[in-house]
């Protein structure tokens, strides 16, 4: 359970990169964050393992207070993975790499050594496992290092841009992994430019714009509503685009509820 | 990594700002090389206290308190590493903290007329200056852009550090040895990413014709101006009142 109350952060320009922000994410829930560049969403997801503190407000991590405990001990309950594994990836093989968060929260080599096998296997990393991470592919980089974060097992998992240089396959079994992981009980965070991704995969909502939450709901009720995604520079869905174009009553995200209602237009003898 | 805030130009349009970047070139040498010279405590005091009207003329005084307290560390580091040896051979705890005292004030100094110096002149005035001056063009340029890349590697390291944090990463944990060890996860990439950052810019230089024409040109010459020779003058004239003012102390 995460509950922020009233955050306030300002990197010291005079703008307020979070103004105001009230979220609350429950447990296992899983939910996507959304909006323009430079709306805060890196900034908000900082303060979810203490990187940043709140200067007004406070936010709460099942229940600790972020500004009373150290990175170090929030990181074993939330994994943060960031947009650019460049900043992350320093070991000499991708099996060092996926084990360094291991060493460093103390866990007993078995332990380690099965948590490793575990993450080579789900992100298809297994042929790499001696490889130096520095000879692998932009996406392959990616994989491993949503893999060094989610093979410490944390409780609460936070993806800034997790699909940036994926295929459509690596998305869509990215999407698998964390709606399996979903279902075991975690709490996933993604945050994204990736519309279509939400759209297909994420229940929630955030969108945010200029430091401030926008909308929060259900993703079929906000991402068809073309305020919000004007006011955030979002391009929309496709399908919502098509259900505005269709002049439908209810558009929608989801490609059956569209050929439904566009079969009862052409039933109603509509156009 | 705040320390390098002494080094972030900002377009300004203070007088100190418009002094020809050669005037400026001359007090920064004179005024470094006075704080190396100089051996009193209050001498070097003094070259201190000639910084802040510098400052305050610039409107650099948040950058550069920033840089101060970015050094503060290094400072600590460098009175500690002076008075414990001094005072263990001479036994003389005073003339040990005189020393030391006198050796951090030597790098605040440095720093400051350093950061006076690069906050307030721009990147592009400095590479002509170089020019001016007959540096060749390709030494000058790659002296710009060590110093444009200062606050880009800066930047990166934060984000590195944050990155490895959120990974678990105790910097602070450890004894000595291990304090120095956890600095690997941030160094190596950080190494990796300038090496490829490198690579990038000469690719991007290259396609846009860099080096095509063997005799360059300048759109903008720098021309020494009345205000330019007062200020080499000045600094002078201070520099030597400071040299006296040294001898009679």
């Amino acid at each position: 359970m995460i509950s922020i109350e009233g955050v306030t952060y300002s990197y010291g320009d005079g703008i307020n990169a979070l103004d105001g922000i009230d979220l609350e994410v429950k447990n296992s829930e899983l939910l996507a964050i959304v909006g323009e560049n430079g709306a805060g969403k890196t900034t908000l997801v900082k303060h979810l393992n203490g990187l940043l503190k709140p200067q007004r407000g406070r936010v709460m991590v099942e229940g600790i207070d972020t500004k009373e405990t150290t990175v170090a001990t929030l990181a074993k309950k939330v994994g943060l993975v960031f947009q650019n594994p460049d900043h992350m990836l320093f070991a000499e093989t991708v099996e060092k790499e996926l084990s360094f968060a291991l060493t460093n929260f103390g866990l007993p080599p078995e332990e380690i050594a099965k948590r490793v096998e575990w993450a080579l296997i789900e992100f298809r990393l297994s042929n790499y496992r001696d490889r130096s991470p520095f000879t692998l592919s932009g996406g392959e980089k990616k994989r491993v290092s949503l893999a060094s974060v989610l093979c410490y097992d944390p409780q609460i998992i936070v993806l800034d841009e997790p699909t940036t240089g994926q295929d459509s396959l690596q998305k869509t079994r990215l999407a698998s992994t964390l709606t399996k992981l979903n279902r075991q009980g975690k709490t996933v965070v993604v945050v994204t430019h990736d519309i279509e991704f939400v759209a297909d995969f994420i229940p929630r909502v955030v969108v945010m714009s200029r430091g401030k939450i926008i909308a929060d709901g259900p993703t079929e009720e906000i991402l068809v509503r073309k305020d919000v995604m004007e006011a955030s520079s979002i391009l929309p869905p496709q399908l919502a685009e098509l259900s505005w174009k269709l002049g439908l009553e209810s558009p929608s995200i989801k490609a059956e509820i569209i050929i439904e209602e566009i079969k009862q237009m052409l039933r109603g003898g509509q156009k | 990594m705040k320390v390098f805030k002494a080094f972030e130009y900002r377009r300004g349009s203070t007088i100190l700002h418009r002094i020809d970047p050669r005037s400026k070139l001359v007090y920064l040498i004179l005024f470094a090389s006075l704080t190396v010279y100089f051996t009193k405590p209050l001498a070097l005091f003094i070259i201190f206290l000639s910084f802040l009207p510098m400052v305050y003329v610039g409107k650099i005084s948040t950058r550069w308190k920033q840089s101060l307290r970015g050094s503060l560390f290094f400072i600590a580091f460098i009175f500690i590493f002076n008075f414990v040896p001094t005072a263990y051979y001479s036994g003389n705890l005073l003339d040990a903290a005189v020393s030391a005292i006198a050796m951090s004030l030597r790098f605040l100094n440095l720093i400051s007329v350093f950061s006076i110096f690069f906050l307030t002149t721009s990147p592009e005035d400095l590479t002509q200056s170089m020019v001016q001056l007959k540096i060749p063009y390709d030494y000058a340029l790659t002296f710009n852009m060590a110093m444009r890349f200062v606050p880009t590697l800066s930047r990166e390291a934060q984000y590195i550090m944050d990155a490895q944090r959120s990974r678990g990463l105790e910097m602070e944990k450890g004894n000595f040895v291990s304090r120095i060890r956890n600095y690997i996860p941030i160094l190596i990439p950080l190494i990796i990413s300038s090496f490829r950052r490198a690579e990038l810019v000469a690719d991007a230089m290259e396609s846009r014709a860099f080096g095509a024409s063997k005799k360059r040109t300048s759109l903008h010459l720098l021309r020494m101006g009345r205000n330019d020779l007062l200020f080499v003058l000045a600094a002078t004239g201070s520099a030597l009142a400071l040299f006296v003012l040294n001898v009679l102390l």
